[in-house]
């Protein structure tokens, strides 16, 4: 690789010291993201991927103790950034939308001059232009008749128009990543559609980076142009989307993958699969595979130690002790695991 | 032919919203003439997007409210001819969250008892027996009794939901979007539960959803609403394989598939939905309508009935599918 990558994450923990002792919500992460790229940074609640996206936007809560060998946006580490240099950062540099952006839109202003707010926080520019700017974002993001959306609160907007208020608030401006977290969960499934084509769009016609995080497989099948699959916060893992949705090689995606139903393949009523078991804590450093409770696959070799990750013959990275080439894996396991045997 | 087991007809419900009382508020119509039958055994699954009135049937299904105007018949009776307690023998719900629809200060077994304990059935011994079989039936296992919800995860406390709502033998389940506040994998285990009910207990359920891949799943039926109206209904299979409706093509188009290659929907309809305050009139699809001509903005379209379904439109897609 020649240029540095627009974000580059390494090593990334998050701690969280209990009276009980430490939590780990994230495990050595690593990652990058191009520029004008699409990583979607999938996984269940409590796989880390929230946390992960607020370590990056300098937003852990202060109870949280992140360690990191590097986090880099452009070549410059925001590691031990002032709260300052991270305000002027955050919107400037990087963008967040949030999944509800009922809360995330302050109810008692207007919508116009939330917009303006945040850019003249960042920018010397006057009033005038600042609305202007608004306005034409507004209709950048699809919103008809945006002078009177402009003057409008957010509860007299839909669900849809205020996360497209949201996309357009986190452009103003013109950050190098915008982080979506479950941007389309709380939507309706017409207008969720609508959402991710417009994120596509912008992300292709301005080239930003996007970091896209959901729990959705659907939806990142879509939008995303690499997939980073997370489990106890870990990555288990990472590489170009349809290789990983063709054939995921950690059990873990394979089990996500046999647990949707997909209408016009799966048969009304069949058994579906599903990942036995429940999320384990396990509060310490990891001596074996994270995923060894719940794999339908599990050997001793999952237990002789933490699994690093491996690259497999296409190029992704795998956090598992089977072949990378998705041999030695008996096919039964999960139809076995279903059928109760 | 099974008989019915729940009937609606005409159904309607009307909200007075704002300043009603001075006269200067409006009236919401949150269902505008209902008609639809589900028979023992059936799965009937209704979709359709936010503010759609399909949780406000729901409320009506089990007589937690009432219909303005029509009637919805419960097991030959109307629903507000029962008392509270022989409604709760005939219809339960299942809600979505199974975090804020248990009580945390109970214990299961008493959770899951409450439904026979309020009607105060059988003695306490078999109160017990009934409580361990029907964990069972669900899934749990048998020591969960004696915990609290707090102890339990997504998954294994929207099964004690299941359990509290089946072990007075009703004769509908409503289930309120009983998955989407689970995780995927989880998901897919409530959905083999639901399923394997059933099939073994012949189960009547009513399924919410505004997943699609959720209802298609499970339902035997699909009725699909749109602001306070069924506007297409029928077979699952025949819903999902040749909608007549637009909008119906139009929900149908927006499943997304976590397969590799798959492309964004592209979604023809309008993104503004419409206010329930003010339903558009003549078909009130029409203003995000792809298909709208002559007389969509003015008449509203009665039912077309084909075999055992039905759709309101003036411009149907054709027969057989897209």
């Amino acid at each position: 690789m020649t240029a540095p990558p627009l974000l580059e994450v390494r090593g990334l923990r998050v701690e969280i010291p209990l009276p009980g002792g430490t939590t780990r919500p994230v495990r050595r992460v690593d990652f990058s993201v191009a520029a004008g790229e699409t990583l979607a940074i999938v996984g269940e609640s409590g796989c880390g991927k929230s946390l992960t996206s607020l370590a990056i936007m300098g937003l852990l809560p202060r109870a949280a103790r992140l360690t990191a060998e590097a986090i880099a946006l452009g070549g410059r580490s925001l590691l031990g950034l002032s709260e300052a240099a991270w305000r002027r950062l955050r919107g400037e540099r990087i963008a967040m939308i949030f999944q509800d952006p009922m809360t995330a839109l302050d109810p008692c202003y207007r919508i116009g001059d939330q917009m303006t707010e945040v850019l003249r926080q960042h920018r010397p520019v006057s009033a005038e232009a600042a609305r202007r700017r608004a306005l034409e974002l507004l209709g950048r993001v699809g919103i008809s008749s945006p002078e009177q959306r402009l003057t409008q609160f957010p509860h007299q907007l839909s669900g849809g128009l205020r996360q497209r208020v949201m996309i357009a608030m986190a452009l103003l401006c013109e950050p190098e990543l915008i982080i979506a977290d479950e941007p389309t969960t709380a939507l309706d499934v017409t207008i969720q559609a609508q959402i991710l084509h417009l994120l596509a769009e912008i992300q292709r016609d301005t080239g930003i980076g996007l970091i896209l995080i959901s729990h959705d497989l659907g939806v990142v099948a879509g939008v995303a142009h690499r997939i980073a699959v997370m489990y106890g916060g870990e990555i288990v893992e990472i590489g170009e989307r349809d290789a990983i949705l063709g054939k995921p090689l950690h059990p873990y995606t394979e089990g996500l993958m046999r647990s949707i139903p997909v209408p016009g393949e799966t048969r009304r009523g069949e058994t579906l699969g599903f990942i036995p078991g429940t999320v384990s804590r396990q509060a310490g450093e990891l001596t074996r595979c994270g995923f060894i409770d719940r794999c339908p696959y599990a050997n001793a070799r999952s237990a002789a130690g933490a699994v690093p990750l491996s690259p497999a013959p296409d190029g992704r990275l795998v956090r598992c002790v089977l072949p990378l080439d998705g041999s030695g894996r008996d096919a039964g396991a999960w139809t076995r695991l279903v059928e109760g045997v | 032919m099974p008989p019915d087991v729940l009937a609606v007809r005409g159904a309607a419900k009307t909200y007075a919203v704002g300043r009603a009382l001075l006269g200067a508020g409006g009236t919401l119509q949150a269902l505008r003439g209902i008609d639809l039958v589900v028979r023992k055994g059936e799965t009937l699954g209704l979709v359709g997007e936010s503010g759609c009135g399909k949780s406000t049937l729901a409320r009506l299904i089990l007589g937690i409210e009432a219909p303005t105007a029509g009637t919805v018949t419960l097991a030959g009776r109307p629903v507000g001819a029962y008392g509270r307690l022989e409604r709760a023998k005939l219809v339960q719900p299942v809600f979505q969250d199974p975090y804020s629809s248990l009580n945390p200060r109970m214990r299961i077994a008493r959770i899951v008892a409450a439904p026979l304990e309020v009607r105060g059935v059988g003695s306490a011994s078999w109160r017990r027996e009934r409580v361990r079989a029907i964990m069972d039936a669900v899934g749990l296992p048998g020591h969960f009794i004696g915990v609290y919800p707090s102890q339990l995860s997504g998954g294994q406390r929207q099964r004690v939901a299941i359990a509290r709502a089946l072990v007075g033998e009703p004769e509908i389940l409503v289930c309120d979007e009983p998955t989407s506040a689970l995780d995927v994998s989880v998901q897919s285990q409530i959905l083999n539960l639901l399923a394997r009910l059933k099939r073994e207990l012949g189960l009547t359920l009513i399924l919410i959803s505004h997943n699609l891949a959720v209802v298609h799943h499970l339902a035997d039926h699909v009725a699909v609403m749109y602001l306070g109206r069924i506007v297409e209904h029928g077979p699952t299979e025949a819903i999902f394989e040749g909608p007549r409706h637009p909008y119906t093509a139009a929900l149908l188009a927006s499943v997304l598939s976590p397969r590799p290659g798959a492309r964004l929907p592209e979604i023809r309809v309008g993104a503004e939905f419409p206010s329930p305050l003010a339903p558009p009139p003549g078909c009130a699809f029409h203003p995000r309508c792809p298909r709208a001509g002559d007389g969509c903005t003015s008449i509203d379209p009665e039912e077309t009935r084909d075999g055992s379904s039905g759709f309101r439109c003036h411009y149907p897609l054709p027969r057989g599918g897209t």
